[in-house]
């Protein structure tokens, strides 16, 4: 039994009217706890409306949400205790930011959910922690933080909730390369501390050979491709005719071995080329 | 919730009332609108009710889009027919109880206003069903011109462009209030269930986001507009030149064919 499992997932979009549209068609994948796994494919593929259904925020045309062995929907009155299991950053989260406070904002998910008042203390202090929002932050408005900020205070309001599984809808979209980075240490962090499952969304290759175990690659509503992030990277002309591509360093190591040189093709990471890289100039002196 | 919110979109299915020109359906369900009010006896409503099923059937937008819109007003229907039931005291009567009488006229008025009610909203929708937001209003603008004469016209223009913007905008707010809505569920917000103030509670983290960004992307706009060089609409042409063509003269002698019947019902009857 898989933690969370998508059987046959379909939903179509305005059913019945001529703007009908397959956003997602007939979709199955499965991840395990503690895992990372990241959804990829280019803009329009199906990607966001395919998250929303694993928190019960859509209701599948057809096909089931196993979460837990247990199909999110046989209880329809309950799913707003799925929701507080799976919890879902949306695209730009910032802009579900309400509350007059930091802290209040953070606290509303945990409050929505029944906390006590010590355990909504607790978690607004744990996760605003982890996202690096300091305490002298929590008397702030949240509307007059930094882009990057408030971004960090959105996704501490979803952590506060304490999900076992956190869906991220591109959360590095429109960053810096810092703020970027914050992110996916958010991110490993979370992960490592409360054994959750992660499910990303995202457009960068680097991030997904980074952080993810498992990729799921989606093209026009479909699933295209599965597997380790190893797997996917290897098969670069599906991946460029579904509008993707490998990660910028395997293209590099590609090129490279166009000229003679003789990498392994399951390099995704700038650290392992630079392995790789730093072997082969040592073989080369050896010669 | 908000996906059956229809009032007002468009449905392209390219039908023969699509391609009329927006300037004479605007005057033409006028026009059908003040007709409505003119058939004072029950031929002359038969009547239009019958052009007004034609006009259905020829738009090729499925019956139940019409009943969708119907529904909203409902309400307001059934609430105006009851009032008005009460509210005639001409006539036999019919049914008398307490200190309420109601009258066979009454029971006539009533249907009679329902009918016509009904009627507004069917002919209003099919206007809004086969003309896009911004032939709409192109047809607005250009219905509108002869005022630029008394010197209006960039109050005209002014006007217009405020009712496209509004137009443009209500597909993109319900988006948006979707999408905040689905943000706050995923926080736990419960908006199906729960007491009446618990409910009302609860439209607050919808409310603030939404305000927030609907005047974010207002400044997004208006810095768009000008970066483009938009000064006000002095001398702007539109991409779309509207012309009249042979079909939009049948519809209007069709109108006025309409018109006499039901002039000439009203008096015969």
């Amino acid at each position: 039994m898989s933690f969370l499992e998508v059987k046959n997932l379909t939903y179509t979009y305005s059913k019945n009217t001529p703007f009908f549209n397959d956003a997602v068609e007939d979709v199955s994948f499965s991840v395990e706890k503690g895992e990372i796994l990241a959804i990829v494919g280019h803009t329009g593929s199906g990607k966001s409306t395919l998250v929303q259904h694993l928190n019960g925020l859509i209701k599948p045309t057809k096909g089931e949400i196993l979460f837990c062995g247990q199909n999110i929907w046989n209880n329809e009155k309950n799913i707003s205790s799925i929701r507080s299991k799976i919890g879902l950053v949306f695209q730009y989260p910032e802009y579900q930011l309400f509350e007059e406070t930091v802290f209040k904002d953070i606290a509303f998910g945990p409050k929505n959910l029944g906390f006590s008042e010590q355990e909504i203390n607790e978690s607004v202090l744990n996760s605003a922690k982890l996202v690096g929002i300091s305490q002298e932050y929590f008397n702030k408005s949240p509307f007059d933080l930094s882009g990057g900020e408030k971004r960090r205070v959105a996704i501490a309001g979803v952590l506060a909730m304490k999900p076992q599984v956190i869906i991220f809808d591109e959360p590095t979209a429109g960053l810096d390369p810092i703020g970027r980075n914050n992110i996916l240490n958010i991110i490993k962090n979370y992960k490592k501390e409360h054994n959750a499952t992660v499910i990303m969304v995202t457009h960068s290759m680097e991030d997904v050979a980074l952080l993810a175990d498992k990729v799921l690659v989606m093209n026009n509503g479909k699933k295209a491709m599965f597997g380790t992030p190893k797997e996917i990277f290897s098969d670069r002309n599906k991946l460029l005719s579904v509008g993707l591509d490998v990660p910028l360093i395997t293209n590099v190591l590609l090129k490279l071995n166009e000229l003679g040189f003789n990498f392994e093709s399951n390099i995704i990471t700038v650290d392992e080329a630079v392995n790789a890289i730093i072997n082969c100039k040592g073989g080369a002196d050896n010669a | 919730m908000l996906n059956d919110f229809t009032l007002g979109q468009y449905f392209p299915t390219n039908s023969l009332i699509h391609r009329l020109d927006p300037r004479i359906k605007l005057l033409l369900t006028l026009g059908f609108l003040i007709l409505i009010f003119c058939a004072t006896n029950i031929y002359a409503l038969t009547l239009i009710i019958f052009f007004v099923v034609c006009l259905i059937f020829l738009t090729k937008i499925p019956l139940k889009m019409y009943v969708k819109n119907l529904k909203f007003i409902l309400p307001i229907l059934i609430f105006t027919t009851v009032i008005n039931l009460f509210y005639t005291n001409n006539g036999n009567i019919i049914l008398e109880f307490w200190k309420i009488k109601i009258t066979d006229y009454a029971v006539v008025r009533s249907i009679f206003l329902s009918l016509r009610i009904v009627l507004l909203i069917i002919i209003s929708s099919a206007l809004t069903y086969t003309t896009s937001p911004n032939s709409i209003t192109t047809g607005l603008e250009s219905l509108f011109s002869p005022f630029k004469y008394i010197g209006l016209g960039r109050a005209v223009h002014t006007m217009t462009m405020m009712m496209t913007i509004a137009l443009r905008f209500i597909p993109t707010l319900v988006e948006e209030t979707q999408k905040i809505m689905n943000a706050q569920k995923a926080r736990g917000v419960n908006f199906e269930n729960g007491s009446l103030i618990q409910r009302i509670k609860a439209i607050i983290p919808i409310l603030i986001p939404l305000l927030i960004s609907s005047v974010k992307s207002a400044y997004d706009l208006a810095e768009a507009m000008e970066s483009r060089c938009y000064n006000g609409g002095e001398n702007k042409t539109n991409l779309k030149v509207l012309k009249i063509q042979k079909s939009d003269y049948l519809a209007v002698l069709f109108f006025i064919i309409c018109c006499l019947i039901v002039f000439l019902f009203n008096i015969v009857f």
